[in-house]
This record gives structure tokens, sequence and C-alpha cells, in this order.
């Protein structure tokens, strides 16, 4: 698996600007914010009993959003499926108006899109306690506006890039053994004697470059280097789901959304 | 635990180094941190380690590709061994000894998508500007996004390219888009929260002082600040220049000077407030920005010491301003064909030629529309005393439409061509503005790379067919050469890591970096234990 990382590293910030369902129509509902609300109450009765609320997978239908990375679909050929299912699978024909199909079309549309450009369930204020809550201690390693750690990735613009059920999958799910080169949990001995502990921001067999736990970023040649170590795993825990409760996750995930590069401006500072 | 993080986090942040005003005012050594290299605008580095006897020696380093990107414009910035480069609304951090990616950070959604000539730095933070005026500071190890403010509204036709100039704790940026029609202007923001301080006009409101040198669009009268200035601490004053009035070709609906386009300006760094002023090109009809830097030198001009400040402009004339009044001491040829203006009388106005304005059928004039030179980053060094630019010996058409001006359209009032020409490198003596030497390229006169020059008395510069070049800094010769195979746009820098120098330059799509040349030692692959648990 991490043969792969290197490749993964650049193709992810590209596919994770934007949703992948290719928008190629020009129908009225797309981006309509009456359609998506309408579509998001069908898609809640009819469809997220297999999809998830979010889209983001459940027990018996794909993660759509994740779906969307690998086989992108028109917004005609989503109204094709949900018009007609998937035959041979459990995604089933419906018997919706053209403009209630469209009306889904458009939510589904929004979901691949970043999470700040739609409405989302729950209160970001109380959101905004847990992130910065010691129960959490998402601080401890993820910054937003320049408050807070740098062991994670920046969280300033995650709501303003990434569809909600990506953000919810990184926290409850977060890559089981697989994470990106630029994340890497790496204690480095130096040949003086000196250690540094942080994340390899990038590196290859003749240097590092790694941030330590003071978010002070290190320079290294591999030849100075005594011995690396590097985590197995992603530093991000593991065991959100269940440490966090159902409502704590929902309010986190509406103040993530609410992290938009282009939108703080006017909502002033996070803390 | 947790808290303990945050703490160390706190402690450690106030122990790094920051760069300081004294830092910015030193100039260059190891580290180049501003677009210039110093506030004075010299583009030279006291590094001797590169020298015109070793420069045969001389081979590529490394090269960093900017993922997506065909038409760089952006000069590195050199912090304690980290380089930032820019893109069109990104800026990606680079280890500079090697050429690794350190992060980036994009703004995909950035309205416009024009080039980016450069970043800034100061304290913990590296700036950039988005083409659609956000004002984005980062913090310079990871990446991460500290403040990012909008000083601008596209929807008013101002984009911006130009690398911000910090001075005191101020981000100074300026106004792109002057030849769609916009109020160019110079602006301070605040480099701790991005806050507006001033903003200083280029074009004066209605009622106001000069406002009697324009028709009626002085809305839109254009006066883009697309460059970065320069800055003299002593007197605590910024000289950034305008570009041309709109619409660019028809200056019948512009009558007057239109101040204070095509102009140097002289601005207070506290106020904005204008000390002074010199327009180069009053009434421009060719589109003859005095976009090209001002560079301050103190050196004696018509036999007396003088704090100067020199100004080779798109118009085809080399000019030496006293810097702290504005007075006109002197203006020379700067290339060989000039046809629109007999030369510049006493009082700096140009003696205007007949028969040299844009015509509906065409008119040929000299210099092109390229400009005689424009923002290629020109280089002082005072080891030589000269000042190396970057010249066009070019023609060209000059069209004029009479349509009514629609700002914001594209429209430009007009429209030029230019023909042939050849880039010649220049080597200017300040005290009399006299050629010393000059190196001709060979090309067709698309580049707009520019220069940088060190204390080995070498000058680097990029030429015109793609070649990054090294000269001797007194006579022009040729020492040494390499072929990058793109079109350059940029200009280079230099700078140095574990005593090592290093030269760098953006070629339309990588930066590559080069050093003396050493034996490169082969290297068994690392021995990495994996761990399972957490490490931290
Ligand atoms: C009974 C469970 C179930 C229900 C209810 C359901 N789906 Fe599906 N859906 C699936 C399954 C399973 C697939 C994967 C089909 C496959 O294997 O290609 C799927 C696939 C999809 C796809 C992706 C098709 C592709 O080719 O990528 C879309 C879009 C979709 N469903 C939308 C909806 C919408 C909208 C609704 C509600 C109207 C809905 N689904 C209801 C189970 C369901
Ligand atoms: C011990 C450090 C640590 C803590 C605590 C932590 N994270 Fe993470 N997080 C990481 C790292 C490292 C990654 C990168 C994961 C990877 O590449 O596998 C990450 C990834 C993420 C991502 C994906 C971001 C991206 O750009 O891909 C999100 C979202 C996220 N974390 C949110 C949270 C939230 C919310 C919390 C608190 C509930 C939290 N994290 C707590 C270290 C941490």
């Amino acid at each position: 698996m991490r043969a792969l990382a290197p490749l993964v590293l650049l193709a992810l910030p590209l596919l994770a600007q934007h949703g992948r369902y290719l928008s190629d129509s020009n129908h009225p509902s797309i981006g309509d914010p009456v359609a998506i609300a309408a579509g998001t109450k069908l898609f809640m009765g009819s469809c997220a009993g297999c999809h998830g609320p979010d889209g983001g997978g459940g027990a018996r239908g794909p993660n759509l959003v994740r779906r969307s990375l690998w086989h992108p679909l028109s917004d005609d050929a989503i109204f094709q499926v949900v018009r007609k299912g998937v035959p041979g699978t459990d995604m089933p024909p419906t018997k919706l108006a053209d403009d209630q199909t469209w009306n889904l079309v458009a939510f589904i549309h929004a979901l691949t899109g970043p999470a700040s450009s739609n409405p989302v369930p729950g209160d970001p204020a109380a959101g905004k306690a847990v992130y910065w809550g010691t129960k959490a201690g998402c601080a401890n390693c993820h910054a937003i506006r320049g408050q807070g750690g740098s062991m994670g990735p920046d969280l300033s613009n995650v709501g303003g890039s990434k569809p909600l059920a990506v953000i919810r999958e990184a926290i409850v799910e977060p890559a089981k053994d697989l994470y990106y080169l630029g994340n890497e949990a790496a204690t480095v001995v130096l040949k003086n004697g000196q250690t540094l502990r942080g994340v390899a921001k990038n590196r290859s067999n003749y240097s590092i470059q790694l941030v330590d736990s003071t978010g002070v970023l290190h320079l290294l040649q591999m030849s100075d280097v005594k011995n690396l170590t590097l985590s197995a795993s992603t530093p991000m825990p593991t065991d959100f789901a269940t440490r966090l409760s159902k409502v704590e996750l929902r309010d986190l995930l509406a103040y993530l959304a609410a992290q938009d590069a282009r939108a703080a401006e006017s909502k002033g500072s996070p803390q | 635990m947790n808290r303990l993080l945050l703490l160390s986090l706190i402690t450690a942040l106030l122990g790094t180094a920051q760069v300081r005003h004294e830092d910015l005012a030193k100039g260059p050594g190891n580290d180049w941190l501003t677009y210039s290299g110093s506030y004075n605008g010299w583009r030279y580095s006291p590094l001797p380690q590169i020298t015109a006897a070793n420069a045969k020696n001389i081979v590529p380093k490394w090269v960093y590709h900017v993922p997506g990107t065909r038409g760089l414009r952006s000069s590195p910035l050199v912090y304690q061994g980290v380089l930032y480069i820019t893109s069109g609304n990104s800026i990606h951090a680079v280890d500079a000894r090697s050429g690794r990616l350190v992060w980036q950070y994009a703004d995909p959604r950035a309205k416009e998508s024009g080039p980016n000539r450069g970043a800034a730095i100061w304290a913990d933070k590296v700036y950039f500007t988005t083409s659609d005026n956000y004002l984005t500071a980062l913090n310079r190890h990871t990446g991460a996004l500290i403040f990012n403010k909008k000083f601008a509204d596209v929807e008013k036709g101002t984009t911006s390219t130009s690398a911000p100039v910090i001075a005191k704790g101020k981000v100074i940026v300026g106004s792109a888009g002057g030849d769609g029609g916009m109020r160019g202007f110079v602006m301070a923001l605040s480099a701790d929260t991005g806050a507006e301080l001033w903003k200083a006009y280029t074009v004066p409101a209605k009622g106001e002082e000069g406002a009697e040198t324009w028709g009626n669009l002085l809305e839109w009268g254009g006066g883009a600040a697309w460059l970065s200035g320069t800055y003299d601490p002593e007197l605590n004053t910024l000289f950034w220049t305008t570009g041309n009035p709109w619409p660019d070709y028809n200056g019948s609906v512009r009558t007057g000077d239109n101040l204070y386009t095509c102009s140097l300006l002289a601005l207070d760094l506290d106020t904005g407030k204008m000390k002074w002023y010199f327009q180069f090109t009053p009434h421009d009809t060719h589109d003859w920005d005095a976009q090209s830097w001002p560079i301050l030198v103190d050196t004696e001009i018509n036999g007396r010491p003088r704090k100067a400040v020199l100004h080779a402009n798109r118009n085809g004339f080399f000019y030496a301003l006293d810097r702290v009044t504005g007075e006109f001491l002197r203006a020379t040829q700067l290339i060989d064909k000039i046809t629109w203006a007999k030369g510049i009388d006493d009082k700096g106005r140009p003696i205007i030629l007949p028969n040299s304005e844009p015509t509906p059928q065409g008119n040929w004039v000299c210099p092109s529309v390229k400009g005689a030179t424009n923002w290629m980053g020109q280089s002082y060094s005072p080891n030589t005393g000269l000042l190396y630019v970057l010249t066009l010996e070019q023609c060209g058409m000059y069209y004029r439409s009479s349509q009514d001006p629609q700002p914001m359209k594209n429209f430009s009032g007009g429209g030029a061509t230019e023909e042939g020409g050849q880039v010649v490198l220049r080597a200017l003596d300040p005290k009399t503005g006299k050629r010393v030497w000059e190196y001709p390229m060979t090309g067709l006169g698309r580049m707009w790379t520019g220069t940088v020059s060190t204390a080995g008395n070498v000058l680097f510069s990029g030429d015109d067919d793609g070649h990054f070049v090294a000269l001797d800094a007194k006579t022009g010769k040729n020492l040494w050469h390499f072929n990058i195979g793109e079109t350059l746009g940029a200009s280079p820098i230099t700078y140095s890591v574990d005593g090592k120098q290093y030269v760098a330059i953006a070629s339309a799509s990588a930066v590559y970096s080069f050093g003396l040349f050493e034996p490169v030692i082969g290297v068994d692959p690392p021995v990495i234990e994996f761990k399972k648990e957490g490490l931290n």
C-alpha cells in the first residue's frame, strides 16, 4: 500500500477541490437552492436508507461522493440512473416526475461539491466547542486560521474544498492502512545526537522535510540521519466514531463545513 | 499531553527566527527576502562564491516543476533554506537545497487566473495575492492559512499580479487591469491582519487636483500599479510606477496630461500621501506603462552628488530624478530608434514629433507597444557601478478605434502590433546615462526575464531564446549558458545554503537552481523503521 502514496499525494488535491460529477448540464435545478432543498427532502425519504443521509454510504448502498471520484457521472447520467435504477443491483428504479428527479440530481450534484456550499445539519457554534475542546483535541494537530497544531493538515478551508461526506469519512474512518506521504508521523535521530519528532511533509532517499511538533520546519539531508522511524498508521486518531456522540459529531461537521477560506472573511475569527 | 503540546507550540513559535524590518532593510545575503532582493531595487547580491573566473563550472542542481502552469512570472524568495515561488493563485515552498516540495497552497476558486510575480515574507508569514485581490498570509513552516483578506473588487476591473512589498509591518499592494478601464491605486494593508491602512489612487477623483487633466473618464482612467515598487527607509518614501491611461490608444476622449498615469509616484509609507510625482509620458497613447523598476542610487549626476532614482522607461528614454524632490535631472536615449519624440526637454517633458499618434489606418512608431524596456528585473551593481537593463529595439503599428469606450469589456480604443526587433542587454553608467557595454540576444523579442548581479562580478540573465546566461558584469563577456528550452518570463535570484551559492530562475513551467559543480556521492537507501503505534 505504501508504494501508492506518492501518486495519491499528487492526485488528491486535484480531486478534492471539486466534486467529480461532470457538470455538463445546464438544467436550471443545478445549483438552485430551492431545488437542492427539495432534493434533500426526497433523498432523506427514499435514498438515505441505503446511501446514508449525506450520501456517505450505508449498509445497502455505496458512498456516492467517493464513487464520484472513480465513476464520474454527468448530471444527465445521474438523472437516468435515478429514473431507471441499476439493473441487477439493489439500486431501484423510481417513478418520480421529471422535476422531482432533477431535484434529486441537484442534491447529488451539490453533495459532491464543497461542504460550505450546501446546507448542513447541526449547530456550528456547538461544533466549535467540540473542535477546540480537550475531549476531541482536534486543535492539537490541526490549525484553523493560524491557531492550533501542525501534525495534521490545515483545516482553514476544509469546508471550502471538500464534500461533507469526505470530511465525515476523514474523521470517523481515517484511512485504515494507507495514508498520504506528506502526513507521516516521523521520529528522526540525527548523527549529531539530536532527536526530532513531527510530521514528514515530504521525504526521499536523499532528504526529508520535517515539521516538528512545535511547528518548526527542519530541512534534513538523509546523510545526516542516523535513524528514521515512521508511524505505520495515520496519526489521525481512529476512535472518533465512538469517542464523540452522534450530536457532537454532527455539530463538529457543521463547524468544519463552515471553514471556508473564501467565506470566513465576513465571519471573523474562529476562536 | 494535549495541553503540554499546545504550550510547547506557543513557546517554540516565539523562539524561531522571524523576518524583521532590519532583515528586509539589510538586503540580500544568504536569503533573498523581497521581489528585487532589497528595498532599493538593486537585484544585487553580496554573495562572492560564483565569480567571473569560475562561472564556467556552473551546473544545474535541481528543478521543481510547478504543477499545472505554463507561464510563470514569479521571482522566488528564499528564507532559511526554503524557496517560495508563486504561480497564478498558488504558492509553493520548496527545499532550496534539494528542490523537494515542502508545502503548497492553492486558491482554485479565485475569480481570475492571471499571472503572479512573487511573494513577500514578514515575521513567520509568507504573503501573496490571488488574481482576484485576496491578500493571503500563510505560516511559512507549514503553509497553513493564517488570514486572507480581499482588498479590491474584480467587479471594478482590478486584478492583482505583483509581489507585495512589506515595510515596517505594512504590506504594499497594487492594482492591475488598466487596459480594460479601472481606477488604479496603491494600498497599504496591515501585515498582521490584512486590514486596510491607506489607499492612494493613481488617478484623481472629480474636483481633486489633477482632475482637470482628464475628460470625463476619470473613474475608469487606468493608471494601474501592477509592478511592486521600491522603498527608501531614510526618506520613508515608497517609489511606485503607474501604467497607461485608458482607453490605451484613443487619446481624443481624455484630453490633457492624464495625471498620474505613466508616472513615478513618491508616497509616504505611513500615510500614502503623495510627496511628489513625475510623469514620463503625458497623455500616453502607446500603452507605455511606466512599469519598470525605480532604482535608488546615490551617485554624482551633472557633477553633483544626488540621492537619485533611476528609471529606464518603456517610452525609450532613461531618466534620472532627484528622489528627495522629484526634480528632473537628465534623460538619455535607452534604445537607438525613437520616432515619437525628439528628446526630453529640461523640465523632463518629451518633445513630441508629429504624426506619432495611433490612427485608424495604423501608424508606424518606435518603440513598439512592448516598449524600449518593460518590467523585466533590472539590476544595479555597486561593485561595477553599472545598471543593467534589458532593452528592446523594436517598432510597431499603432491603431485607433473611435468606438465609444466601454470599461471592463477588453476595450482599449485600438490596438498595436510588434514587428521584428531585438533584445539587447545594456550596461548603463548612472552618472552619465551612457552605455558602457551591450549584449545583443537572438530571439523574437518575446521574453520578460530579467537580471541579478553579484559581488563575484557575475551578471545572470535570461536571454530571448530560452537560455540562462552568465556574463562578466564589467565587460558583458559571455561566461556560461544553459538551454532551459522555454521562453523565460521571470527574473533570477541568488541565495546561499550551507555555504553554497545557488542561482535560481523560473522558466515558463518550472524553477531551476544552479550552483558550482561538485561530485555527487552515491547514497544508500535509508533504513526506515515502521512503528504500529503513534509516535508523538
Ligand atoms: C435499496 C438500496 C438503494 C436505494 C433505496 C437507492 N439506492 Fe442508489 N444505489 C444503490 C446501490 C447498491 C448502488 C450501486 C449500484 C452498482 O453496483 O453499480 C446505487 C447507485 C446509485 C448511484 C450511482 C450510480 C453510478 O453508476 O455511479 C446513484 C447516483 C444513486 N444510487 C442514487 C440514488 C438515489 C437518488 C436514490 C433515491 C431515489 C437511490 N439511489 C436509492 C442502492 C440504493
Ligand atoms: C494526533 C493528531 C490528530 C488529531 C488529534 C486529529 N487529527 Fe485529524 N488528521 C491528522 C493527520 C495526521 C491527518 C492526515 C491523515 C492522513 O493523511 O491519513 C488528519 C486528517 C484529518 C482530516 C482530513 C483532512 C485533509 O485535508 O485530508 C480531517 C477533516 C481531520 N483530520 C479532522 C480532525 C478532527 C475534526 C479532529 C478532532 C475531532 C482531528 N482531526 C483530530 C492528525 C490528527
